[in-house]
């Protein structure tokens, strides 16, 4: 539905020149709803920005459904207000001076096709009624919460039926609370009318909630594409791992692999990893275990366990953090069901469970680890602990 | 002020019995004011009181009495106001006035505007003329202005009266009241140029892009959207341009007297150079015009905060949207390179040529062989010129050391302290922004004849530093408040935690944080007193003539080239002082007009 080539965006005047969008191809299927994820200034926005024609690129093509919207090479650009698409803005950007109903009229009385009023009316009730606010129609909109106001947005950019939904960091500006609650109405209708959507966020969990395909995005690029399952449980680049909020990372190289597995040789024992990218034997790697799958214990019955003291505990309220040091490194392991009762100093055995650790190649370029220690300090100074 | 800050207010006095009521009373005000906070409070409120009632207090009482400052017995009345609002002559003087007004403020509105539209908005090129250009009504004095126009337009000699002649176009009679209105917009149009960039770059650009990506066409966007959304600030623009221009005294004087076009602010003048003195009409006219200026004020208020209420909150670091508008984008340019050459280079370039010929006459070559430098040297050699400039000195630094500590104390209160009744102050700092600075020196000049006060304070400078004060409190307020607001409770509080001495947490912290703002208020109070004349032409007299009386009453001698140099020297010396403060705004972030 919607594919993008070699897409790439200069902005001037920047302290550091590098591109903001730096060749990037994407391509998102008719009715998925696939996330730009990434850390902020990583090109997400400006790559949505582009597709909506917001922005001009400096060079690659984009075509919506089928249509080509924009090659600088080729001279085409077509305005925003001719493209098929509907917008949701971080800052609502509902508009002050009309009401809830304006707001979600607008679009089929001034956009392409002009509908009489009253048909206009009808069709937008019935997006105000999609996204439960049939009630508040005739409220002038700054009466309005945020939470309602950005549903108002979701109304207005589906009222007039776009090929394509663009959504950027829709729920960044709401309460946590409230996040959820749209969170779920912006998935509820994304699947029930079935709509090509692209979500933006710098938020993890978001990504994972709503998406059929999250793309990781990092510097005016992608690092790695993938179903949220597989983001999740079996990232591919050391950026991805750090992002995804796996904090436990040790060193190690390969002593063997095969199809499925490869044998870690780590200061703490022989491990057996999920392989990613070329491992030949002897290359370095770092492991990277989550801290759902360190679990502790008294004793080691396996054999398998590393022996540590406790050195802090955090309460979550549905599970408990324990931060172990195991030699010079602090691992963190959450347990969701507390029996052992730990404190300070108790000593304690770390047992990774089997074909969760995830072994990637340590990253050459320096400039990506770098990007990676500032996104999960804690990790980065464990790291720089053992070397 | 360390108990000031420190100590949280007071718990409210336990509710006392009914009967006794008088006594309890009584000690509660005497409780009250054992709090140094309240001491400071009511020695401040009392001071900011004096300064912003009394001269708008004083001219409503002249206007009610039947004769005042005179030895006879004076009763109250309301004769003058009969009299006054039903002579023909005043109504015509209302319509002059109005259309004046009215007509300066649609214009550079307009042109303002629009400018900032250009520069905020579109990839027109060299938006640095545009910019450059709006610095500049801070650097000439509206003085200088209207004498660099009068010498531009001037009926034969004017340099582009003479340039209209040669392509065969007819003059332009600039003592007239489209003059009137050409001069002030030129003065006034890049303060609407400022207000419009402040309103196009506080929009949030995503309601416009909204408006696009639901397929409205980029004409219908601009005005269903960015119009509509501006509306409030073009109108709050409007209303405050014409109230500065209703209540200013150059244009009007030098343009409107000679070509017979009488506004509010020359026929007061009129009147208090005739004598005897009707100082009761005087007062009505004052009284009309502090009506009408307050009733402006407040409207426009209104305006803009409905409009900044009206916003919807923005997303953090949105980038203004630049459209781009092809070939248009060089008529932009044209446009403001057009802005340009009006707003500074002719003046400026006038005021340059003027100051080097022993007599006026227009640009050309034969001109060029009479250059010389001897008017310079003539200001020098004129011992009334300098004690004119050092006159202004002393009053404007006066008035800036002034204004620096009393709004700093205004600032203190209403924004570190709890007090009750610290709004009601900050809204008495800023009344005399609404009193018309004409309304101001004839209000202070009919106070000081009239007040019962031991000493003699009419023909002092003291009296003009009082004017310069209150004038320039609210603008010292404005840079103080929010260098105040920055220094967060717990920046102090932090301090104190970590052991430092109230002392020390004022010396390293306090001092460091304020310090830009306080300069910035301070010179930028320098810059306003150095150029007043509106009030200070009521209050001068020989001995303490101030800079700007003097190039007045130079040019009502016809000493044109003297004007000229004395003009160049002060737009030199006000750059220099932007110059420093647009420096520490910078700094410091504080870059708010």
């Amino acid at each position: 539905m919607i594919e993008v080539r070699g897409l790439v965006k200069r902005f001037e005047g920047r302290a550091v020149s590098r591109n903001a969008v730096d060749g990037i191809d994407l391509d998102v299927p008719e009715g998925k709803l696939v996330t730009l994820l990434g850390p902020s200034g990583c090109g997400k926005t400006t790559t949505l920005r582009l597709i909506a024609g917001l922005e001009r690129p400096d060079a690659g093509r984009i075509s919506i459904g089928g249509k080509l919207v924009c090659a600088p090479g080729e001279g085409v650009y077509v305005g925003v207000h001719h493209r098929p698409i509907g917008v949701v803005f971080q800052s609502y950007a509902v508009w002050p001076h009309m009401t809830a109903i304006e707001n979600v009229m607008f679009p089929l009385r001034s956009g392409q096709k002009r509908l009489p009023r009253a048909e206009a009316r009808r069709r937008a009730m019935e997006a105000l009624d999609m996204v439960g606010l049939a009630d508040l129609a005739d409220r002038p909109a700054p009466a309005l919460s945020g939470g309602q106001q950005q549903r108002i947005s979701l109304a207005r950019a589906l009222t007039r039926e776009p090929e394509v939904l663009l959504l950027d960091e829709p729920l960044s500006n709401l309460d946590a609370g409230l996040r959820d609650r749209v969170r779920d109405e912006i998935r509820g209708v994304q699947q029930r009318l079935g709509i090509t959507t692209v979500f933006v966020t710098h938020d993890q969990d978001e990504a994972l909630a709503v998406s059929d395909e999250v793309i990781v995005m990092d510097r005016g690029r992608i690092v790695e594409r993938g179903a949220a399952q597989e983001i999740y449980a079996w990232p591919r680049e050391e950026f991805t791992a750090r992002f995804m909020g796996i904090s436990n990372s040790l060193p190690g190289t390969v002593l063997s692999r095969d199809a499925n597995t490869v044998e870690i040789d780590l200061v703490q024992g022989r491990l057996s990893c999920l392989p990613t990218g070329k491992l030949s034997e002897g290359s370095s790697v770092n492991v990277f275990l989550r801290p759902e799958s360190l679990v502790l214990s008294r004793k080691d019955p396996s054999g398998r366990g590393w022996k540590g003291t406790v050195e802090f505990s955090i309460y979550h309220g549905d599970c408990w953090d324990y931060h172990v040091r195991v030699g010079d490194t602090l691992l963190r392991s959450r347990m969701y069901r507390e029996k052992i009762g730990l404190a300070h100093g108790d000593p304690v055995y770390v047992v990774p469970e089997e074909a969760t650790a995830i072994a990637i190649p340590v990253n050459t370029d320096g400039d990506a680890s770098g990007a990676g220690a500032s996104l999960s300090g804690a990790t980065a100074k464990g790291a720089g602990d053992i070397g | 002020m360390s108990l000031i800050s420190r100590s949280r207010p007071a718990p409210p006095p336990a509710r006392a019995p009914l009967s006794p009521a008088r006594s309890t009373r009584t000690r509660t005000v005497l409780e009250w004011f054992r709090d140094p906070r309240h001491i400071l409070l009511a020695v401040v409120a009392l001071v900011v009181t004096y300064l912003a009632v009394v001269p708008a207090a004083t001219m409503a009482v002249a206007s009610l009495q039947s004769s005042f400052l005179n030895t006879g017995p004076a009763e109250w009345t309301l004769r003058h106001y009969t009299e006054t609002l039903g002579s023909a002559d005043f109504w015509t003087l209302v319509g002059n006035s109005f259309a004046y007004a009215a007509a300066t403020a649609v214009l550079c509105t307009v042109i303002g505007f629009g400018l900032a539209y250009l520069v905020t908005r579109t990839n027109t090129p060299a938006k640095f003329f545009a910019q450059v250009a709006a610095l500049i009504p801070l650097i000439i004095p509206g003085i200088l202005n209207t004498v660099a126009w009068a010498l531009l337009f001037a009926p034969h000699t004017g340099a582009l009266n003479v340039l209209l002649g040669t392509l065969h176009l007819p003059a332009f009679n600039i003592y007239s009241l489209s003059g009137m209105v050409l001069v002030q917009s030129m003065h006034v149009t890049p303060v609407a140029f400022l207000m419009g960039t402040a309103a196009f770059t506080s929009m949030d650009s995503s309601l416009e892009e909204a408006a696009l990506s639901s397929g409205a066409p980029p004409r219908r966007v601009f005005r269903t959207i960015t119009a509509r959304l501006i509306r409030p600030a073009i109108m709050s623009a409007a209303l405050l341009m014409f109230v500065q221009t209703i209540s200013t005294f150059e244009v009007p004087q030098l343009i409107g007297v000679p070509g017979h076009t009488f506004v509010f602010v020359s026929r007061i003048y009129k009147a208090l150079q005739t004598f005897p003195t009707d100082y009761g009409t005087v007062g009505v006219t004052g009284i009309f015009i502090l009506a009408v200026a307050t009733v402006g004020l407040w409207l426009s208020r209104r305006l803009s905060g409905s409009g900044a209420a009206a916003q919807t909150i923005t997303g953090k670091g949105y980038r203004p949207t630049v459209t781009d508008i092809g070939r248009w984008r060089w008529l932009g340019l044209a446009v403001f390179v057009l802005f340009f050459v009006c707003a500074v280079a002719l003046p400026l370039l006038m005021l340059v040529w003027s100051s080097l010929l022993p007599g006026y006459e227009p640009p050309s070559l034969s001109a060029l062989h009479h250059l010389t430098l001897a008017n310079y040297r003539d200001i020098l050699a004129t011992p009334a010129l300098i004690s004119s400039v050092r006159n202004s000195l002393v009053t404007a630094v006066l008035a800036g050391v002034i204004v620096t500590v009393l709004s700093s104390l205004v600032a203190y209160i209403t924004v570190k302290t709890k007090v009750r009744g610290r709004g009601v102050l900050e809204g008495l700092a800023t009344v005399p922004l609404a009193v018309p600075s004409v309304v101001m020196g004839v209000g202070i000049l009919y106070w000081y004849l009239t007040a019962p006060i031991p000493f003699q304070m009419y023909g002092t400078l003291t009296i003009l530093v009082i004017a310069f004060v209150t004038i320039g409190l609210p603008y010292g307020l404005r840079y103080i408040v929010p260098g105040m607001a920055q220094i967060k409770d717990e920046l102090e509080e932090a301090a104190a935690a970590s052991g430092a001495t109230w002392l020390r947490t004022f010396r390293r912290i306090y001092v460091p944080l304020l310090v830009p703002s306080l300069l910035a208020a301070f010179l930028y109070t320098v810059i306003v007193a150095f150029r007043e004349i509106s009030a200070a032409i009521f209050l001068y007299t020989q001995d303490t003539q101030v800079v700007s009386v003097t190039i007045y009453q130079e040019w009502s001698n016809g000493s044109y080239p003297i004007v000229a140099a004395l003009g160049v020297a002060i737009v030199v010396f006000l750059a220099l002082i932007v110059a420093l403060v647009r420096l520490l705004g910078s700094k410091t972030g504080l870059n708010r007009q």
